[in-house]
């Protein structure tokens, strides 16, 4: 136990990479935050946070799959709003449902296979992506609107066993990543990708045997299905489908994984520390809101955080 | 089919940017749908609406050019839009007002070149996340209401003709040249090009590889300040949301010029050509009545057709 604590903030000792700081950085705002305030910690503060960081929470969750091959998805936000604008579209939800993963699970698979066989960089084939995807969500729904099958909605807004609905969807996505990550081959295959990438030997986990194209096409599916969950979850919360609510998403997403101490370069990083990451994000959003800091000038701040966070982590590579 | 591919012939044409091909497309496009378009007024118009672009892709074709890339124009164009339309500085000049934005443009340039070159940052990251702070923080300033006017003159000397060319695009076309002139006939344009083709053989040729890629983004910076100029001339009140998607536009427009991402190829008129072509596809797009939407998927197939095509040929390098 005290080993696993201490590996949390060291940058040697593990492939979680330094998961402490944020630790420590949460506790500390969640202090901050319940002394320094009387809002913070009421019930219905805390329920509605819960249900707030949920989408970024299941986003970078996703997004820490294709970071840990030394990639990153810029379509992340498209692939959100698209999904509210086809919950919306007024079908029954047995069908648009499984329409939503079937279809995100397509644009990752897209992204994968034109990155990995077409040879394109992950970020201008992702930010194609994001564009193409941002026009047909916008042809889909104009402007926001339509109404979202019932049984979404009931699944994200309301209480089981005395806790939001909102908390078991973040604990479906945490145990079904951290499954994958930590608890199977595939995860393993994943770590040893990423860490040949980072190391600057983008062959070494090849000339082990593993199979790399394929395995960094399924982390791009995973991140688009992560995505995914997280749209159909903002669809229920705002109860209908918008072409707007995904802007930016990726970037919260980007930076919540580098906050949690993944590493961008690859090989480096944890489901708990990309929950961190998200847990300190809305904090920190929820605080700026009680000190009522205009929202312009908190996506500043944003920014800055992020600027900050990948400026500590030093990589071989210079570039892109 | 492997032979035929690798024909000289074939492969000849295929190292012609795509910028060329596309552009021809388009106006042989716009020939057949509407003929009565063509005539240098009209294109003259048109193509005076894409010099902010296209003197923004002069830039990105440098910082591309050393494995690099700018995202930040956005902001720098939002920004000094801003300090130029909102009275801020009542008494400021025209002259001061260059100065300004060529501060701004210089420091932001730095800051990108400073955390990518010597903290090895991810380019992209870093320039998504200035080009973030920016636009808030203008947002945050304005309250996310328009500004104010701009100054009379600089609409003036934006509607300067001289003949049927339009006085920004004869700017445009010189800063190209100067361009050129930089990465053809220079040192630094020696540089420019050994990073790029493999900065760890320049590392180890002498070249000084971290310096060479900081001033390319300070030179980006400075265009990009260029830029927010122009594109103010060419706009009669400001606006908080003005040149957002110039970035990503002139990233388009430079790989299908032919600027290849981690190798040091592609001249500037590739790029120029580039710019063109996006003004072609606007005109294009507006004749057949594609709206917004189909603007974005448009961009995006670009984009992806660009560097799909420049991935096979690296590939087979």
């Amino acid at each position: 136990m005290i080993t696993w604590l201490r590996s949390g903030f060291s940058t040697r000792r593990s492939r979680h990479g330094l998961w402490g700081v944020p630790l420590v950085i949460a506790v500390g705002l969640t202090v901050v935050l319940t002394f320094g305030t009387d809002q913070f910690a009421t019930r219905e503060n805390l329920f509605n946070l819960v249900a707030k960081a949920m989408p970024l929470l299941i986003a970078a969750i996703g997004q820490l799959f294709v970071i840990l091959v030394g990639g990153l998805d810029l379509s992340v936000g498209s692939v959100i709003s698209f999904s509210t604008a086809i919950l919306s579209l007024d079908g029954p939800a047995v069908l648009m449902i499984p329409a939503v993963f079937v279809l995100a699970g397509l644009v990752g698979l897209i992204n994968g296979l034109v990155i990995t066989r077409l040879n394109v960089h992950p970020i201008i084939a992702t930010l194609a992506m994001q564009y193409i995807l941002l026009g047909i969500t916008r042809i889909l729904r104009p402007v926001s609107g339509g109404e979202v099958p019932g049984i979404v909605i009931a699944a994200v807004q309301g209480n089981f066993l005395g806790l939001p609905l909102p908390v078991f969807w973040g604990l479906f996505a945490i145990g079904l990543a951290a499954k994958i990550l930590y608890g199977s081959r595939y995860g393993l295959h994943l770590f040893a990708i990423g860490g040949g990438v980072a190391a600057g030997m983008d062959d070494a986990a090849r000339n082990y045997g593993i199979r790399v194209e394929r395995n960094i096409v399924l982390a791009y599916v995973a991140c688009s299905l992560f995505a995914a969950l997280a749209g159909v979850f903002l669809a229920g919360r705002i109860v209908s489908g918008d072409p707007n609510v995904g802007l930016l998403f990726e970037l919260d997403a980007i930076t919540a994984v580098a906050i949690g101490g993944t590493q961008l370069s690859g090989g480096v990083g944890s489901v708990h520390g990309t929950v961190l990451g998200a847990i300190i994000m809305v904090l920190l959003a929820n605080g700026m809101n009680m000190a009522s800091i205009s929202p312009f000038l908190q996506t500043a701040i944003k920014g800055g955080l992020l600027l900050a966070i990948v400026g500590l982590q030093s990589r071989k590579k210079m570039g892109l | 089919m492997a032979q035929i591919l690798s024909h000289p012939i074939l492969r000849r044409l295929a190292s012609v940017p795509p910028a060329y091909y596309v552009f021809g497309l388009l106006l042989l496009t716009l020939w057949l749908a509407r003929p009565n378009m063509l005539n240098p007024n009209v294109l003259g118009i048109f193509i005076r609406q894409v010099v902010p672009l296209g003197i923004l892709v002069l830039g990105q074709l440098l910082v591309m050019r050393v494995r690099s890339i700018d995202l930040s124009g956005g902001g720098v164009i939002l920004l000094i839009n801003y300090i130029i339309t909102s009275k801020t500085f009542p008494e400021a000049s025209g002259l001061t007002f260059i100065l300004m934005a060529l501060a701004i443009g210089g420091s932001v340039g730095l800051l990108n070149g400073y955390m990518i070159a010597k903290r090895r940052v991810s380019a992209v990251i870093v320039t998504l996340a200035v080009s973030i702070i920016l636009v808030g923080f203008v947002q945050f300033l304005s309250s996310g209401k328009p500004p104010g006017d701009v100054p009379k003159y600089m609409n003036e000397i934006f509607n300067i003709s001289l003949g049927v060319v339009p006085l920004p695009v004869l700017f445009w076309v010189a800063c190209a040249g100067v361009m050129w002139l930089v990465t053809q006939q220079s040192v630094y344009g020696r540089y420019v090009e050994a990073v790029g083709e493999n900065p760890e053989a320049a590392a180890f040729s002498g070249v000084p590889v971290e310096r060479t890629v900081v001033l390319a983004h300070v030179l980006a910076g400075l265009i990009a300040a260029v830029a927010a100029l122009v594109q103010t001339g060419s706009i009669a009140v400001g606006s908080v949301r003005v040149g957002l998607d110039l970035p990503i536009l002139a990233v388009a427009a430079t790989i299908l010029g032919g600027v290849v991402f981690g190798r040091g190829e592609g001249g500037v008129w590739g790029p120029f050509f580039g710019v063109l072509s996006f003004s072609m596809l606007f005109v294009v797009m507006t004749v057949f009545g594609v709206g917004d939407p189909g603007r974005l998927i448009a961009q995006g197939l670009i984009i992806l057709m660009a560097a799909i095509l420049y991935g096979w040929r690296s590939k087979r390098g």
